[in-house]
């Protein structure tokens, strides 16, 4: 996905939420009884327990490629909870990957040049595309159980989720503070030392910014990486994704509501109890002395932090744990950033990645020789219906979000009550409402040649919002009374005030609802409803189809030009669009 | 006060010395920019040495390769009569940023760098109060740096160089950033700390560009001349401690400091015939130049340096650029260390604005620089010359000079004058 990484930790606007739940728990908090807080986390606890044994009962069972799924409500929590279990696995995986991954990139020069090309491309690869190898290399590895599969699952899920982050973490160590890192350098500090007192918490903010980004959009392929068409060979997985297919399928309404209002949920707990507190954690990473004005809060974490039983618990831990023993002190030496056997085995890993590199390519070209010249020409074409497509559907999405946009950041009390509700929506995977909108679409008359740029805009016009909202509310509020004071009328203030300086936060959105809607149009071009594949010529729709008979090497040939266009047009115009509005229209310079 | 030798006589102790060291760092075009030419210096113990100049004569540069964290491009870097190779061992580091992490507290930032020498806990902790208590911030041991002025914090900078009982303090301009009274008052406890006997640090290596701190703290006192930086001139202040700012034999020297640094910086001899080479172009806007020129025209139209910088509260070094660059462009004259109004920038600074722009042109086209870019601008069918050109233009024959900054001041002198104009999307200079 081309997500823009890091942009968005300068406005991210903060939820509010919290204050409706705060104020529900501030009675709790008062009357002191903080037994209730310890009973409510003990239960958590038991609850994630119960989830973990039932996950692995899942995991580790006999290998069943399409499990039946149970459509009753009842059936629901568990189904969500399985789905949130690979969500957060993906993004440990994610996590992980982004570290070493990004570490790497920033600390070693050579291998700086090829990571970060291959990342761009990387990124600009739709999920689809690396659905066949991920599944079939898995399911052979793993031919008697659901691991293969479940991994394949979640493999897909952080194929969305890696890339910005990767890009956040990577950008952040590039550009620590030189005194900042002169002091560690002054001061020997290892490896790591440097990495958790330094690296660590000067990336802490734009990783956890990303970090949400992330996780929504992971959301947004749930239901083709947990019910998927390969060939003849048709794989399901017990979770919320497939039981929304499953629903639409067999068009069981009630079943359909039943699993939108469980992410809807799933996506309020998650932002609740998880990013909420992390993000209010993260504020003490803050290199600015001022900047926001209020505080965030989150009830979340005074709950936990009000805990007798989690003080008693780290207590305990610091107890049982001891103390780590002195370190020699190092000699003097050259301050060299990589000793020896480290830039040895960097050496060994870059060759290897070289290697894998020439060999995937080779590979590559010889899948693509097999393409036959006529489905080249077909696939040319649809790329420039889906490339249509996408601006337009970037275009519409601008129009209606640019002044939303503005009348909420502009009005802080509709910026309070909106914010995070968009940014619960925009968290939302789309296609799982694509069977209303089609429905809709269908009762209106509009075929799905247009209707996927709808589609398409119920999933990414969200990102262009929620940017500019961040923008409005960015705006001094010197400028906003200079404009009062002149009186510049309306459109005027629009043209000479707001949109230059929201426009760089424009620029940011408008790379990743365009990111997204490549993205999209693999779902919005070709969906099943009710029992039928509904399709119309795109990119996207080739991808699909292409995938759902298995025909790899024109799967290939899609998702390479794909790429390759995304990358293109990333390069050829959103980086000049980026360029300019840092140069001409950034407030912070 | 005799002027001593930068480099020792053979018999004295040294700590740490720089010999014949060069420091170069790469342009994108042309040759690389020389920061540093043929820099000896040495530190003895129990002395403070201040190095003092212009901004942009490499002070900086000079503090960190003694500290090892940069190497020179030639020259040798001794420590304790020993080639130094990686990290100069003895030494505390004040940064006129303070460098603090945000994210830690006074005693994290301060036993941060305690662990990485691999000391106990106990140790680590013994230490990091004692750092604490020595810079007077008690009771501040949980705060974090956001919630302390600027003065607080570099005392948690200075705690932290403390702590680690360093054999010299280096300290990078470290009270510019800092109130004028809480600045007072840190040089005073740095010089309490350094003159208790038997006690790190045994010496201190500052730089600075305030002529009285240097003179109130330093033993010896190293005149540095820039572009490329090169020490001009080495200075012993022999006056007893305590100092008083108001001694006669202070302001003496502070008097003397004054005159060696304008005839360093405003030299008298006569200038080159102008327009026959490319003269370097100080970075002055041409705002602040007119603004010079106003003040000497309100004050009888001649008025001593020093009093200029105090009267503005300007930086030395940045006034002294604008006085050098009015006096490329024949605005004003500098006998001395006066400045004296030209009767061209008499007419200037006295014109309706119509005519100003007219005259500041006048004498824009005196200069190399100018009249080359122009003529080609004449030439060219469009009128239109790319950024670039310019660069290469600066790059080749202002080799020593950094061709950005150049080329920003060129800019913002052209506009000014309306000579040309410049657009920052297209990178294209134009005839208006």
């Amino acid at each position: 996905m081309a997500t823009a990484g890091g942009k968005l930790e300068s406005g991210t606007p903060g939820g509010r939420l919290t204050n409706v739940f705060g104020a529900a728990f501030a009675v709790l908090d008062r009357s002191r009884r903080l037994v209730w807080t310890d009973l409510f986390l003990l239960a958590g606890l038991g609850g994630l327990v119960y989830g973990l044994v039932h996950l692995a009962r899942q995991w580790t069972g006999e290998m069943r490629p399409a499990v039946e799924i149970d459509l009753s409500l009842r059936a629901l929590p568990g189904y969500a909870l399985l789905s949130l279990s690979r969500g957060l696995a993906a993004y440990l995986l994610s996590l992980a990957f982004t570290l070493v991954y990004g570490y790497w990139a920033a600390r070693d020069r050579i291998a700086e040049r090829v990571l970060i090309p291959a990342l761009d491309i990387l990124q600009s690869i739709p999920v689809l595309g690396f659905m066949p190898g991920v599944v079939l290399g898995l399911v052979g590895l793993f031919p008697h159980s659901n691991v293969g599969l479940e991994l394949a699952s979640v493999i897909m899920i952080f194929t969305g989720q890696a890339w910005n982050m990767t890009f956040s973490f990577y950008h952040s160590l590039r550009s620590i503070p030189k005194d900042l890192t002169e002091v560690a350098i002054l001061n020997r500090f290892g490896f790591w030392q440097r990495l958790t007192s330094v690296e660590l918490p000067f990336s802490a903010i734009g990783l956890v910014w990303n970090s949400m980004m992330s996780m929504a959009g992971g959301w947004f392929f749930l239901m083709v990486s947990e019910a998927f068409v390969l060939g003849d060979k048709d794989f399901r997985l017990p979770g919320l994704g497939s039981y929304m297919s499953v629903a639409v399928a067999k068009g069981d309404g009630r079943a359909m509501a039943g699993a939108v209002v469980a992410m809807i949920l799933m996506i309020v707990a998650l932002d609740q109890l998880l990013w909420r507190p992390v993000v209010v954690w993260s504020q003490k990473f803050r290199l600015e002395e001022s900047g926001q004005t209020e505080a965030m809060t989150s009830w979340f974490l005074d709950l936990v932090q009000h805990s007798r039983l989690l003080a008693f618990a780290s207590s305990l831990l610091r107890r049982l744990v001891p103390e780590p023993a002195p370190r020699r002190p190092r000699r003097a030496g050259r301050p060299s950033r990589f000793r020896a056997p480290a830039s040895l085995v960097s050496l060994v890993l870059f060759l290897a990645l070289l290697a894998l590199l020439a060999w995937g390519a080779v590979s590559l070209v010889a899948l693509l020789r097999g393409v036959p010249e006529k489905t080249w020409s077909g696939i040319g074409l649809e790329a420039l219906l889906t490339l249509a497509r996408v601006l337009l559907a970037t275009v519409l999405g601008t129009l209606w979000t640019l002044p939303a946009g503005l009348a909420i950041g502009l009005s802080p009390r509709l910026s309070r009550i909106l914010q995070p509700v968009v940014q619960v929506v925009a968290s939302f995977p789309a296609p799982m409402l694509f069977p209303a909108a089609v429905a809709v679409l269908r009762a209106l008359g509009v075929g799905l040649g247009l209707g996927s740029v709808v589609l398409m805009l119920l999933g990414t016009q969200w990102y262009v919002l929620f940017n500019v909202i961040a923008g409005a509310t960015a705006i001094p509020a010197d400028l906003r009374e200079a404009t009062r004071i002149y009186r510049l009328g309306g459109w005027q203030r629009f043209r000479e005030l707001y949109f230059p300086a929201v426009f760089p936060y424009l620029v940011t959105g408008w790379v990743t609802a365009a990111g997204g809607a490549w993205n999209a149009s693999i779902v919005s071009e070709y969906v099943s409803y009710r029992g039928e594949v509904l399709q119309t010529l795109g990119l996207g729709a080739r991808i699909s189809s292409a995938a759902g008979s298995a025909q790899f090497a024109v799967l290939a040939a899609a998702i390479t030009v794909m790429a390759a266009m995304v990358a293109v047009f990333n390069r050829l115009v959103w980086r000049r669009l980026n360029v300019i509005a840092e140069a001409r229209f950034s407030l912070s310079r | 006060m005799p002027e001593a030798p930068a480099l020792p006589t053979s018999n004295v102790e040294v700590l740490c010395e720089l010999r014949q060291v060069d420091k170069e760092f790469p342009q994108g075009k042309g040759s690389p920019l020389q920061v540093l030419k043929d820099i000896s210096l040495s530190i003895r113990p129990n002395e403070v040495v201040a190095l003092l100049g212009p901004s942009g004569c490499g002070k900086s540069t000079i503090l960190r390769i003694l500290a090892g964290l940069t190497a020179p491009t030639r020259g040798e870097v001794l420590y304790h009569s020993a080639p130094l190779s990686g990290l100069n061992p003895g030494i505390g580091f004040v940064f006129q940023s303070f460098a603090l992490y945000p994210w830690m507290t006074v005693t994290q930032n301060v036993e941060a760098v305690l662990r990485a020498k691999g000391l106990s806990p106990d140790e680590v902790a013994t230490r990091c109060h004692r750092a604490v208590q020595m810079v007077g911030l008690s009771g501040f041991e949980d705060a974090y740096p956001r919630e302390l002025s600027g003065g607080m914090k570099q005392r948690v900078g200075m705690a932290r160089a403390f702590s680690l009982d360093p054999e010299m303090l280096f300290m990078d301009e470290p009270f510019s950033q800092v109130d004028a009274l809480t600045a007072e008052s840190l040089r005073a406890e740095v010089l309490d700390l350094w003159g208790s006997e038997n006690r790190n640090p045994t010496s201190i290596v500052m730089v600075s560009h305030d002529i009285k701190e240097v003179v109130f703290m330093a033993d010896r006192i190293v005149l540095l001349d820039a572009s490329p930086g090169r020490v001009r001139t080495v200075l012993e202040n022999g006056l007893s401690r305590p100092r008083d700012y108001r001694s006669p034999e202070l302001l003496q020297l502070v008097d003397k400091l004054h005159d060696l640094i304008t005839g360093m910086e405003m030299p008298d001899q006569a200038a080159p015939q102008k327009g026959a080479t490319f003269e370097p172009l100080p970075a002055a806007g041409a705002s602040e130049i007119m603004g010079l020129l106003e003040y000497l025209d309100s004050r009888g139209g001649q008025e001593d340096v020093f009093k200029i910088a105090s009267d503005t509260g300007q930086e030395f070094g940045r006034l002294m650029a604008v006085v050098n660059a009015a006096e490329l462009l024949d605005l004003v004259d500098t006998p001395k260390r006066m400045v004296v109004q030209t009767a061209p920038g008499q007419r200037l600074v006295r014109a309706a604005s119509d005519l100003r722009q007219s005259l500041w042109r006048d004498q824009l086209l005196k200069l190399r620089l100018f009249q080359v870019v122009f003529e080609s601008l004449d030439r060219q069918e469009k009128h239109r010359l790319d950024r670039d050109f310019v660069l290469e233009t600066i790059a080749l024959n202002l080799p020593s000079e950094d061709y950005e900054r150049t080329f920003q001041t060129f800019v913002n002198w052209g506009r000014f004058g309306e000579l040309f104009a410049y657009d920052e999307a297209s990178e294209a200079i134009t005839l208006p």
